[in-house]
């Protein structure tokens, strides 16, 4: 998942802010490793209508050695269950799917979106970070991190330097992270726009089988992440800063996703076969960020905007926003408004058309096209004795993807291949 | 990037011409105007704060054993508070108390004089009101070497 | 020379943060925890994940970051 560049900066404005050393120092002075930690806790739900539901828990140990040093542990739990659209289109017959591993069918009734429900997942991930502070000026921060789910194997590690000036209210930046990940999908890997082989087209189970296994790879393959960002932060006055980012990302390996599909379709709009998506084997993003973040009359406000633009084509602003406002010393409200809008991959195309030449790359997976999400959410917090903190949150997240100009044939004008998705994001976290 | 470091260099090497002083005049609790030059003779240890500076609540532990310990060779702590309100500093004494002198600078016009650069900031003053030393920050690490300061001071 | 337009950026924007900001002693509002830029980091963390399996960008304040199958 996210590897943090974030806390660092934090770090180093808490430090500005403050004075030389973090707060947080006062802590620290046993040295029994189980004393003296700072704990942040978190359970989240997540739920769409009809398909995926997930839980998320995330324990967060942070400790400070003597005035420089400091550790992070962070422990991330997920499970997954439920369906997601596998980039067939709706059709006004019900159509019949292979199950990746290639065991079994999944049948789609008339009229609904093929979502595909053959997978539970469960990941571990486990992340470590240090920072030390070399001067008064300097600090250094390096980390490793891993996670494992059923078919997917991730590890890391990164690292990052930060200077500030102009009496702390300047600050620099930079850091880098590798990542190599391992995709194990469950039936291998499909062969790139190979069509899917269906039992009730074949005569026997044997006959099935050799066709399903001419459209299966090799096993496992991989991919490798290079990320590198450098940041700016800036104390404008007493009330504000502001934080700028530049962000390059560049992705090497095994970048399609093995379980999506796209429909192909004759001139009625209707499903004759469907083929495994193929996307290119390498992406190179960019992304710029740029926070504002203050105090207003003792509240607490930042509002952020995000470019990313990359070489599949796909470009994205993001405007997010909190106001967080005190309606005691030891209570507060949160409200969070975020919206994002996205333009379509090169080579997303939400169905293939029978008899047309095959291109190189296709993907009819709606999360590269073209799209706008909004989200809404609301917080509340309670600071509880001795510095904990109660707080929860609940957020409503609306995806509207949207056809990026193609021209829908035939039956397809009567479905909707373009669903919107609703979201609800529940959570509880314990500070202490 | 020779360029580069040249102007960093710059930035954190520019020197405001206000100089640190015991010439300065700054506020009791009461508002009545001590002058710094009054702790003359003695070495002076004065200190810069704030309520809500985290490194502050552990130099003050540190500050008061000092001056327990050194105050009859003639070590003198002042500790100018820097709060643009009493109050968040009269809480912050409530729980760290303080038996050494504490002054009063809400404009900040004294910090500024002594062109601070971070908080908290110490000034080590000798017999003779010459400025020895001066530490950005408190680190655990170096309170021996901070006192060590003051005992060659004090024997001067 | 696309270097040195780089550097010459940095030096202008550094030089206008220069004369930006705040004394020392006026930083009492970055003092509380809640102006930290990592604040509500598990938000932010959950938040990530949560976008970067449902959107085709990710990153930008953080790192993109890999280690999740579902995307």
């Amino acid at each position: 998942m996210q590897l943090t560049h974030k806390k660092n900066i934090a770090q180093a404005l808490a430090i500005a802010s403050c004075g030389l050393v973090n707060p947080v120092a006062e802590a620290a002075t046993d040295d029994r490793f189980f004393s003296g930690w700072d704990i942040d806790a978190a359970l989240m739900y997540y739920g769409e209508q009809d398909r995926v539901q997930a839980i998320e828990a995330i324990g967060d140990f942070q400790k400070q050695y003597d005035d420089e040093s400091q550790l992070n542990l962070k422990v991330v739990f997920d499970s997954l269950t439920g369906a997601s659209a596998s980039g067939a289109v709706a059709q006004s017959q019900h159509q019949t799917f292979t199950r990746p591993s290639g065991d079994g069918q999944y049948i789609v009734g008339a009229g609904d979106t093929p979502l595909d429900d053959s997978f539970k997942d469960t990941r571990l991930q486990l992340s470590a970070n240090w920072i030390e502070q070399l001067s008064l000026e300097w600090q250094s921060n390096i980390g490793v991190y891993g996670s494992r789910e059923f078919d997917y194997t991730s590890l890391g590690v990164n690292g990052g330097i930060e200077r500030s000036l102009n009496k702390d209210n300047t600050t620099l930046a930079i850091s880098a992270a590798y990542t190599y990940d391992l995709l194990e999908p469950v039936g291998a890997k499909p062969v790139p726009l190979s069509a899917m082989a269906i039992r009730q087209d074949f005569i026997s189970e044997q006959a099935f089988r050799q066709a399903f296994n001419l459209t299966r790879g090799d096993d496992s393959d991989d991919k490798q992440t290079l990320d590198l960002i450098l940041g700016l932060t800036q104390i404008i006055n007493a009330n504000w800063l502001m934080q700028f980012n530049y962000g390059l990302s560049s992705v090497a390996g095994y970048l399609t996703d093995p379980y999506k599909i796209l429909s192909v379709v004759d001139n009625s709009g209707t499903s004759q076969q469907y083929r495994y998506e193929h996307r290119p084997d390498s992406r190179l993003k960019h992304s710029l960020f740029a926070l504002a973040k203050g105090v207003v009359a003792g509240d607490i406000v930042d509002i952020s905007y995000r470019y990313n633009s990359d070489d599949w084509d796909i470009n994205s602003h993001t405007f997010d926003g909190h106001y967080r406002h005190y309606f005691s010393d030891d209570f507060y409200g949160q409200l969070h408004l975020r919206y994002y809008l996205q333009s379509a991959a090169e080579f997303y195309q939400p169905f293939l058309l029978m008899g047309s030449i095959l291109p190189e790359y296709a993907s009819a997976d709606y999360r590269i096209g073209e799209m706008t999400t909004y989200t809404f959410g609301i917080k509340f917090g309670h600071k509880l004795k001795g510095d904990h903190e109660l707080s929860y949150r609940l957020e409503w997240y609306q995806q509207t993807p949207k056809n990026n100009g193609t021209a829908l044939v035939g039956q397809l004008q009567q479905h909707e291949l373009f669903p919107s998705l609703t979201a609800v994001i529940a959570q509880v976290s314990y500070s202490f | 990037m020779k360029y580069l470091w040249i102007t960093l260099l710059i930035f954190v090497s520019t020197v405001s011409t206000a100089a640190p002083s015991l010439d300065v005049m700054v506020a009791d609790k009461q508002g009545q105007l001590v002058s710094l030059s009054e702790f003359k003779g003695k070495v002076v240890y004065v200190d810069f704060w704030a309520s809500w500076c985290g490194p502050c609540r552990k130099s003050f532990p540190w500050m008061e054993q000092m001056h327990n310990q050194y105050q009859a060779q003639g070590l003198a702590v002042v500790a100018i508070n820097l709060d643009t309100e009493p109050r968040f500093a009269e809480q912050f004494l409530k729980d760290l108390p303080a038996s050494f002198s504490i002054l009063y600078n809400p404009d900040g016009d004294i910090a500024r004089q002594f062109d601070l650069q971070g908080m908290p900031s110490s000034f080590i003053f000798n017999r003779t009101g010459e400025l020895v030393y001066q530490h950005v920050g408190f680190f655990n690490k170096q309170q021996k070497q901070y006192e060590q300061q003051l005992i060659d001071l004090l024997k001067e | 020379m696309k270097l040195k337009i780089c550097l010459g950026l940095l030096m202008l924007t550094l030089g206008g943060c220069s004369s930006l900001g705040v004394e020392p002693w006026q930083k009492q509002h970055f003092a509380r925890e809640d102006m930290a830029l990592n604040h509500e980091k598990l938000d932010l963390s959950l938040d990530d994940h949560i976008y970067f399996s449902k959107e085709g960008s990710s990153g930008g304040r953080a790192f993109a970051g890999g280690g999740c199958g579902c995307n």
